[in-house]
């Protein structure tokens, strides 16, 4: 196995001279699809066991983060930039969410002086 | 159809995880942080060697050498993200996790991406971050754990929450590796994929085909009269060529033309990730880029509507910015009158 992974790395050491990007075999594809599903439900765990409201919105960026793997790892397996083009709007997206997010956090410390997301009990209804 | 990884095994690797990152979350008493990390380190361990043994077992190429510490690092650092009990730490390691995608996104031939998600995501967002957990954390003074606030120090439903994400993560990646093997071959061949926005861009391919020395003097690719794109077969591997010169009146004109071979088209002329990316985003989603603008603008005012202070200010000191703006205003009137200004902002 370590002379496959050997012969493999000094065939294609692929790293930043991919002006002709090659097709992806489905076999490499995966893994990266792998790392993005997993980042994913970190970011969902996260996202509910942490009661720190900015911890909490850090992990919705963990999870866009997770999604923009993806758009890229498919993107690169259809020779396309059409996956790149939409991360950048995921970016734009997520800048947005912090902007907002963060303004909400500030409002809400200032109300509470609390970080607690349970220091808002009373909204569940 | 052929699994890529072994559903047990992916199962079995699934709930590790979930059990480690399910110890490793915060608590109180006894912490049980190393356990989870060593938990976690043997299922990280594990699915790299089940993905790895597997495609060397059936010949098939395995991403990159790179790609596994990229992967380790990454999804090392979210873990201890969610898991540490210090905000400011939680945003350094996810400051990691980003820098570590930025390789990935190297391997999948995105470099600019990479390099934008670094400035942007790393350099601003998270440094927008990293000031809101400053402003409103009380830190505690010493380093002890009692100290923290009772928000970093207990997490909420922390079994329960690891069986559904990683449950979560079992189906989908149990779907996507049984799907994988069905998606579609790419629409278009690698030299379309990379070289079709050349057209666009007659003046960079006059600049590499002068420095090959391929162009004599006057000549330069040939354009489409309407358009002003490079006349050029990305399949065939032919360019047409172009000789400038002034006509019998005096105005610039073709005098004559020939193609360049498949055996003359120089190595280095190719599109790079940035043409692609840009005619991708100008061309084909122009729209995006105004709908990008507005969510911005919006965010930006939604931003300073809830996060703007109203000041409470001295009575005194009130009397005495009105007398002060009463005298700027206007001289005459008397300074009493002008008192009676008020902040600006309601009650929230």
């Amino acid at each position: 196995m370590l002379d496959a992974l050997v012969s493999m790395n000094t065939g294609s050491v692929e790293l930043a001279q991919l002006a002709f990007p090659t097709e992806m075999s489905q076999s490499v594809l995966a893994p990266y699809l792998f790392v993005s599903a997993a980042m994913f439900a970190i970011g969902l765990i996260g996202f509910i066991t942490r009661k720190n409201m900015i911890i909490m919105f850090l992990c919705t960026e963990l999870m866009f983060q997770a999604a923009g793997l993806a758009l890229i790892a498919f993107g690169r397996h259809h020779l396309g930039a059409d996956g790149q083009t939409f991360v950048i709007f995921v970016l734009c997206v997520a800048a947005a969410e912090a902007a907002m997010a963060l303004a909400l956090v500030v409002l809400l410390f200032r109300h509470r002086e609390s970080l607690s997301a349970s220091a808002w009990k009373e909204l569940n209804g | 159809m052929e699994h890529i990884i072994d559903p047990i095994a992916l199962y079995l690797v699934c709930g590790l995880g979930a059990a480690g990152i399910a110890l490793a979350l915060p608590r109180r008493g006894k912490s049980l942080e190393l356990v989870g990390a060593i938990v976690l380190a043997v299922a990280l361990g594990l699915g790299a060697l089940i993905l790895g043994l597997k495609a060397t077992d059936s010949g098939q190429p395995i991403p990159n050498i790179f790609f596994y510490p990229f992967a380790i690092i990454g999804l090392g650092a979210a873990v201890r993200m969610i898991t540490h009990k210090r905000p400011v730490y939680s945003a350094l390691y996810f400051i990691m996790t980003i820098i570590a995608s930025c390789g990935m996104y190297l391997l999948l031939s995105a470099e600019f991406m990479a390099f934008a998600l670094v400035i942007i995501y790393a350099g601003a967002i998270l440094i927008t971050y990293l000031f809101v957990i400053m402003l409103a954390t009380q830190a505690p003074t010493g380093d002890a754990d009692e100290l923290l606030d009772e928000v970093d120090a207990v997490s909420r439903e922390p079994i329960l929450a690891c069986v559904i994400g990683f449950v979560l993560l079992g189906l989908m990646t149990g779907a996507m590796f049984r799907g994988i093997g069905s998606l579609p071959e790419p629409q278009m061949t690698q030299a379309q994929a990379s070289d079709s926005v050349l057209a666009f861009l007659p003046k960079k391919i006059d600049k590499v085909l002068e420095r090959e020395g391929l162009l004599d003097n006057g000549w330069r690719v040939a354009r489409d009269h309407e358009t002003g794109h490079a006349i050029i077969d990305v399949d065939a591997r032919t360019i047409e060529l172009e000789l400038i010169g002034a006509d019998a009146h005096g105005h610039n004109a073709v005098l004559a033309t020939r193609t360049l071979t498949s055996e003359d088209w120089p190595e280095s002329l190719s599109a790079n990730n940035l043409d692609r990316l840009g005619f991708n985003l100008l061309n084909d989603h122009p729209m995006m880029i105004e709908v990008a603008g507005i969510i911005l603008l919006m965010a930006m005012l939604g931003a300073t509507v809830l996060a703007r202070k109203h000041v409470e200010l001295e009575d005194n000191l009130k009397a005495a910015q009105a007398r002060k703006l009463g005298t700027m205003l206007d001289q005459s009137q008397p300074a009493s009158q002008s008192s009676s200004i008020h902040s600006a902002r309601g009650h929230a």
